[in-house]
């Protein structure tokens, strides 16, 4: 039993990061905005969250604040480059990949520089909710966890219904499924993909923020260990919709806490095998349910109202 | 003139890159008129009216509503005018429902709860004023064009616009449902608002247009009211002087000869039980059952998307079907190579171009002889002999009016309609038994029309078959021996030239009263 506990407490713990990451791409994706820099972006939010908080003398606040920040203007860089220079989504996409990946260890060599010891800041508190982690079981599954992961929660269901229940949301995804026929209508494409890819962007760089300030209390090199890959294929099987996505996390944080707990569990099988565990599953996920989830109709694609169709 | 203009185009000019759209063209309507844009490909209808819709900037030029010089950035500016335009390709979201589609960018009275069923109850009785119903809930793709349409109609009608634009709205509707929508534009017209009604098709301008404005390359023509003019006029106009009218195929209201066919002698085709299914099982084409004899030009009628494109690539090899057989001239061909069927037996106009025919970085010689390029005369041996290419591609050039720079000049230089008239080259400039030719017409200007038409024909004296689908229905009344129509992946019903009716074929068309027509030729 409190193994189980223990299990499912994890496993909501290390969704946030998928959740966070896969809800702005999902965000993006449902303008048409096809964010492929997830990893570079969450290392460089890992490591300026990290920064930020270290320098502010372990504040949390400023670190989740400077991750944000350098999210967005990933985020920005990739509608300036797509929606207004009409350059390829994938290649400007893995271009601010690399960048990200080279700017997340680069800067802290610039700021700390090299130290003996691994400078640490303090991890994020969990916030018990009164009464409610008084319940048996479900209080500490539930309601015992850092402020992110209840953000996490609240973001899913706030966006589905942001989406699918406003007017604003139909025209937001309007512009992911028929560009064409949202600007006949007056509706501002530009603007809205602008807009979902800075979110997006913000929510990315969160994501990787969260690693240093909830698992490690530092920012190590590569530490996101292809968890924005991971975001990309869980946003597909999701089929670009929130609550899915929220679900799909839970299934990929709890694989990755499980192979964790085999490794620390001395079963007799090479590490390496279990750190391939995610990947497996994503495949396998992938074949079983890929083929029935739908992509919005313009994912991926730049629009450009005076281009001339044959 | 008692009535004063509500819009007014003046000298309106359009450049795309270095090719000249729109040179000078004005454009004025009147208050509660239909008024009729003609014009053939290319003459520019379409950009003049997304001009004013604000979809394209202009280069120079003005436009005066209501005596007030408008300055349209967008659609935004045209909609907030009372601009409202129905594009021939629908701008519909497809997996939104009918009133997502409609109030998409309006301000709905609950924009944070979308609880709409105030709009839903003003889109059902807009449909009922103006005779266009349809279900505000359903979800647009289930939907069948026809219906699409008159959504497309709604969106605008619901945005209150004072000025209607439709391009080329009739494309793909059934006769019955082209009435239908006539009669809504009347009813339309009659409750003051105005209509411009872009086509190529000059009957159905004279039908239901109060006034006609005609465009040739990019320039004005005329601008007559129809009592003022005959149809002769228009014709002329639409066509310049480049083609002889009175030998052509196009304006001969269908009324050539009817030779027949050889009966006796085996059929360049048959079709037996031909089915095809998908992987996942759902069919696309059942129970195939048809001969085309030698020397015919038989006609595939139907709504786009009810298996044309699958029979067309069934009867070429490069499907192949998963029920049935296929046998040309008496041989079974069922699973026959693409490859080995071009060598003797066919040539294939296909409908997307751009995807199945063309190669944009090839350069034009090359795409003219793609599929042949195995063949005498361009190719010996392994080895494909360039002089010959060349020397032979230039006549095609010549001949089917390919503008281009020359035989090098890359294929994705070309326009649309040259792109097309390459596609119909390279079919027509080898001997095949069978063409299977898949909305050959489609961007081409009248006298290339026309010009495919005589080569239809032409092949037909030397017993050469035809296989001509095609979504325009006048086109394959005019020139066909038979007419099968295509409804859902089965063919229900072939009708014989004598028996050739717009309204039965239209029927068949939108699937109603299948079962009855086969009552009726049974007991007949």
């Amino acid at each position: 039993m409190d193994s189980l506990v223990t299990f499912l407490r994890l496993t909501l713990l290390s969704m946030v990061p998928f959740v966070l990451a896969a809800q702005g791409t999902m965000l993006g994706g449902r303008t048409g905005v096809f964010n492929v820099a997830q990893e570079g972006i969450m290392l460089v939010g890992a490591s300026l969250g990290f920064i930020g908080s270290y320098l502010a003398g372990g504040s949390t606040l400023v670190g989740i604040a400077a991750a944000v920040l350098v999210g967005g203007i990933f985020g920005l860089a990739l509608a300036y480059f797509t929606t207004t220079l009409k350059m390829n989504q994938f290649v400007i996409g893995l271009s601010l990949l690399f960048i990200g990946t080279g700017l997340s260890t680069l800067i802290p060599k610039l700021v700390i520089g090299v130290t003996l010891s691994q400078p640490l800041i303090p991890t994020l508190q969990d916030l018990p909710i009164p009464l409610l982690s008084q319940i048996p079981f479900l209080g500490t599954v539930l309601f015992s966890h850092n402020i992110l992961v209840y953000f996490a929660i609240v973001l899913s269901i706030g966006l589905w219904y942001f989406l699918f229940r406003t007017q604003l949301g139909l025209e937001l995804r309007s512009v992911g499924e028929n560009p064409n026929a949202a600007d006949s209508l007056g509706i501002n494409t530009s603007k809205h993909r602008y807009v979902t890819a800075i979110l997006g962007g913000m929510l990315i760089g969160l994501a990787g923020a969260y690693l240093p300030m909830v698992y490690t209390g530092t920012f190590t090199e590569g530490m996101v260990k292809g968890r924005g890959w991971l975001t990309i294929a869980l946003t597909f099987f999701a089929g670009w919709s929130p609550l899915p996505v929220l679900y799909g996390s839970l299934f990929f944080a709890g694989i990755e806490v499980a192979s964790y707990r085999f490794q620390a569990g001395g079963i007799a099988i090479p590490y390496q095998y279990l750190l391939m565990v995610p990947y497996l599953a994503t495949i396998l996920v992938m074949m079983f349910t890929f083929r029935k989830t739908r992509v919005p109709g313009f994912l991926g694609n730049n629009y450009d109202r005076e281009k001339r169709s044959l | 003139m008692e009535k004063e203009a509500i819009l007014e185009l003046r000298n309106i000019r359009k450049v795309f890159d270095k090719n000249v759209a729109l040179d000078s063209v004005s454009f004025s309507l009147y208050p509660g008129e239909i008024h009729g844009l003609l014009g053939g490909n290319g003459a520019g209808k379409t950009t003049l009216m997304n001009v004013l819709y604000g979809l394209y900037r202009r280069d120079d030029g003005e436009i005066n509503f209501h005596g007030q010089k408008l300055n349209i950035q967008g659609p935004r500016d045209a909609i907030t005018h009372g601009i409202g335009m129905v594009h021939q390709h629908f701008l519909q979201i497809g997996n939104y429902t009918v009133l997502e589609n409609i109030v998409l960018g309006t301000d709905v009275s609950h924009p944070v709860t979308m609880k709409l069923s105030a709009e839903a109850q003003k889109i059902v009785d807009l449909g009922n004023r103006f005779r266009l119903p349809v279900d505000p809930n359903a979800v647009v793709d289930t939907l069948p064009v026809g219906t699409r349409q008159k959504v497309e109609i709604l969106k605008a009608l619901y945005r209150g616009v004072e000025v209607l634009i439709l391009d080329e709205p009739t494309t793909n509707l059934t006769p019955q449902e082209v009435d239908d929508l006539f009669e809504s534009l009347r009813v339309i017209v009659n409750e003051g608002l105005s209509i411009v009604f872009i086509t190529h098709k000059l009957r159905e301008v004279l039908h239901v247009c109060d006034r006609i404005t005609v465009l040739r390359e990019g320039r004005n023509i005329t601008s007559l009211t129809r009592a003022e003019a005959s149809e002769e006029i228009f014709v002329r106009a639409m066509v310049g002087d480049q083609m002889e009218i009175e030998g052509s195929v196009y304006f001969s209201h269908g009324s050539m000869a009817n030779t027949a066919a050889d009966e006796s002698a085996i059929p360049a085709l048959e079709m037996h039980d031909v089915g095809l299914k998908t992987k996942e099982g759902i069919s696309r084409l059942a129970g195939l059952n048809f001969q085309i004899r030698q020397g015919e030009l038989f006609g595939v009628a139907g709504v786009a998307g009810n298996g044309q494109r699958e029979l067309a690539e069934c009867v070429t090899g490069v499907v192949i079907p998963t029920e049935g057989k296929i046998l040309m001239k008496g041989q079974d061909v069922t699973g026959v190579s693409v490859c080995e069927l071009l060598k003797d037996w066919i040539s294939y106009i296909p409908e997307d171009r751009l995807h199945d025919g063309f190669l944009p970085k090839a350069n034009v010689a090359q795409n003219l002889i793609l599929g042949y390029h195995r063949q005498k005369p361009y190719c010996e041996g392994s080895i494909i002999k360039w002089d010959t290419v060349y020397d032979k591609v230039r006549g095609y050039i010549g001949e089917y009016k390919i503008k281009t720079n020359g035989p090098e000049d890359p294929g994705g230089n070309l326009s649309g309609g040259n792109i097309q008239r390459v596609m119909i080259a390279r079919a027509f400039s080898m001997n095949s038994h069978l063409m299977v030719a898949h909305n050959p017409t489609r961007g081409l200007d009248i006298p290339s029309m026309d010009f495919v038409y005589n080569k239809m024909l032409e092949r037909k004296e030397t017993g050469a078959s035809t296989l001509l689908i095609s979504e325009d229905l006048d086109e394959l009344l005019l020139i066909c021996d038979r007419i099968a129509v295509l409804y859902r992946g089965q063919i229900v019903g072939i009708l014989d030239r004598k028996d050739f009716d717009k309204y039965a074929i239209g029927r068949l068309m939108s699937g109603i009263q299948a079962e009855e027509t086969a009552d009726l030729r049974a007991a007949s």
